[in-house]
């Protein structure tokens, strides 16, 4: 157990630091304003977004019969685990902020793209990714779906 | 002595996930139900509780993610285990349309003294590549090196695969994509020094867990059945040094979405064993271990698997596929059920079919899956015919406050 002391200071300092990724004030997911937003991917970005996070995944959305863009926050590190395209149809829901300019945001909670639905947040808004390689050599098993 | 200090850690770990502000923990529960285990002729039938709690932390560019996890095994209590595994990982942007990913984690799977011999502990580097050739078109670069220390120290290897994926987009909301892919798996030390000793009528040698070369008898029926008396359940081969198996793989994928609602995919893969062979004269599946051949790197043939996916209102989600596989197991021999060789290199014929149904609901989600697999095997005892019920709930525990990134 000795040889294991060293980590207990490591764990703690991980343990003491200050949430990663406080947002400003006007950029949170708020559950007041969800919205429903559909229409086509016309652009992919990794951006910036957080102080203290990994980029996120942006999608830049012309919504369907409106011929608006809106811009579409994802998550960090998503980029790798799902593939997404340009000119896929997309839907999903998510919480809404406007920017002075008028820029229109959405802090995605769910996407629905090619007939499969990706939680990305909890109803509350709460994230749902996790870290770690997604392409561990995988062991034969069953019930893999 | 390693193992054991390394559950010291994975609680200290445990503690420090749930006590960090600003992480995001996920706790889930699995229920399993299977009628056949070990995957053999000699079917036991088992339930499976299998807890984990899931661990991620931004650290300004890094991820620091941590997983720990328990699985009880009602009616073999030996099998139970517990699992974890800590790593970072880090994203870095390449301009806006590519980046390359990173990652290096530590991993170790902790089992009572019954099966100990597949108590491991080892580590694991990912590097990825993705670049957006044209919106519609995605290229991936990606390379995983493994390592893994074994109780039995037989399994010891070192294993390392490349893969290189295109993909294409189309406005018919078809996907096409193709895979190829170069892998190593070098096991470190997997023969005995001495000569083995013929096999008697109706046994067959089974290492002791400390891998020592002291074998016992078998009953030639399965040693991870009804009748297992401890052990890993491989024959080695005697000899000296280490042992390694290549493969090439190519894949290719075909979806196509319907509508908003219903999504179908086929693929089909071919994969070829380049160089050496596995190094174990017999194979056992022991299901839910993370045997050590257990893997993509065991086996030349290749399968087809189909899928559709249906999205339904009130956040249900249906899947369904089927896979058939076609794998011969170089090095590996088949056996009689009297223990004695049959001359002839196993292979296996499997048809696999699987369904999931899945409904989110505010705080949590649920999942019920049923797999059903029909395998034919030149070794009379995987021939086996089973199916599995598994169901559980994942739940996101709110570790960040209301509104933040969080």
């Amino acid at each position: 157990m000795r040889r294991q002391a060293w980590l207990i200071p490591v764990l703690a300092a991980l343990a003491a630091i200050p949430a990663a990724g406080q947002t400003t004030p006007e950029h949170y997911y708020d559950v007041d304003k969800e919205v429903r937003f559909e229409g086509a991917v016309r652009e992919i970005v990794l951006e910036p977004r957080y102080k203290g996070s990994a980029p996120f995944l942006v999608l830049r959305v012309e919504e369907s019969g409106q011929k608006t863009m809106v811009t579409v926050e994802i998550s960090p590190s998503w980029f790798f685990g799902k593939d997404i395209h340009g000119g896929e149809k997309v839907k999903g829901i998510g919480s809404l902020s406007v920017g002075p300019d008028g820029t229109r945001t959405i802090i995605a909670r769910e996407l629905q793209f090619r007939g499969e639905t990706v939680t990305l947040r909890d109803k509350r808004g709460f994230p749902s990714w996790q870290g770690g390689p997604r392409w561990r050599r995988g062991i034969r098993r069953f019930g893999g779906l | 002595m390693i193992i054991r200090k390394m559950r010291h850690i994975v609680l200290l770990v445990l503690v420090t996930a749930v006590s960090v502000q600003g992480a995001t923990v996920t706790l889930t529960f699995h229920q399993h139900a299977t009628q056949n285990l070990f995957q053999t002729s000699d079917a036991v039938a088992e339930q499976i509780s299998a807890f984990s709690l899931a661990f991620n932390q931004d650290i300004s560019s890094l991820s620091l993610f941590a997983n720990v996890g328990y699985s009880a095994f009602h009616q073999t209590g030996g099998l139970s285990y517990f699992a974890a595994d800590l790593g970072l990982d880090h994203l870095v942007p390449a301009g806006a349309k590519s980046a390359f990913y990173f990652a290096a984690e530590g991993a170790g799977a902790f089992y009572g003294q019954e099966y100990e011999a597949f108590s491991t502990l080892g580590g694991s580097l990912t590097g990825v590549f993705k670049t957006y050739l044209a919106p519609s078109s995605i290229l991936r670069v990606q390379w995983q090196g493994m390592y893994a220390s074994y109780a039995d120290s037989l399994f010891d290897f070192l294993s390392h695969a490349a893969l290189l994926s295109i993909d294409k987009y189309f406005p018919t909301q078809t996907t096409l994509k193709a895979d190829a892919e170069y892998g190593y798996k070098y096991f470190l030390h997997p023969f005995v020094p001495e000569t083995a000793d013929p096999l008697p009528e109706g046994g067959a040698v089974v290492m002791g867990a400390g891998g020592g070369g002291a074998g016992s008898w078998g009953s030639g029926a399965g040693w991870g059945g009804q009748r297992y008396e401890g052990g890993n359940g491989f024959i080695p081969r005697a000899g000296e040094g280490g042992a390694g198996i290549g493969h090439v793989s190519a894949s290719v994928l075909a979806a196509q979405g319907i509508g908003d609602v219903v999504g179908l995919s086929a693929s089909a893969m071919r994969q070829w064993i380049v160089s050496g062979e596995n190094p174990f004269m017999s194979i056992e599946e022991f299901y839910l271990v993370p045997n050590p051949s257990s893997d993509a790197f065991s086996w030349d043939g290749h399968q087809l698997t189909g899928r559709i996916t249906l999205d339904l209102p009130w956040s249900v989600e249906i899947k369904a596929g089927y896979t058939y596989s076609d794998k011969t197991y170089p090095g590996v021999e088949s056996m009689g059920l009297d223990g004695l060789p049959l001359g002839i290199i196993r292979n296996d014929v499997r048809h696999l079919f699987e369904a999931r149904l899945e409904k989110s609901f505010r705080f949590f989600s649920v999942f019920l899956a049923y797999s059903h697999i029909d395998n034919a095997s030149t070794d009379p005892l995987f021939n086996w015919s089973s199916g599995y019920v598994m169901g559980g709930f994942q739940w996101n525990l709110p570790a960040r406050r209301k509104g933040g990134l969080s």
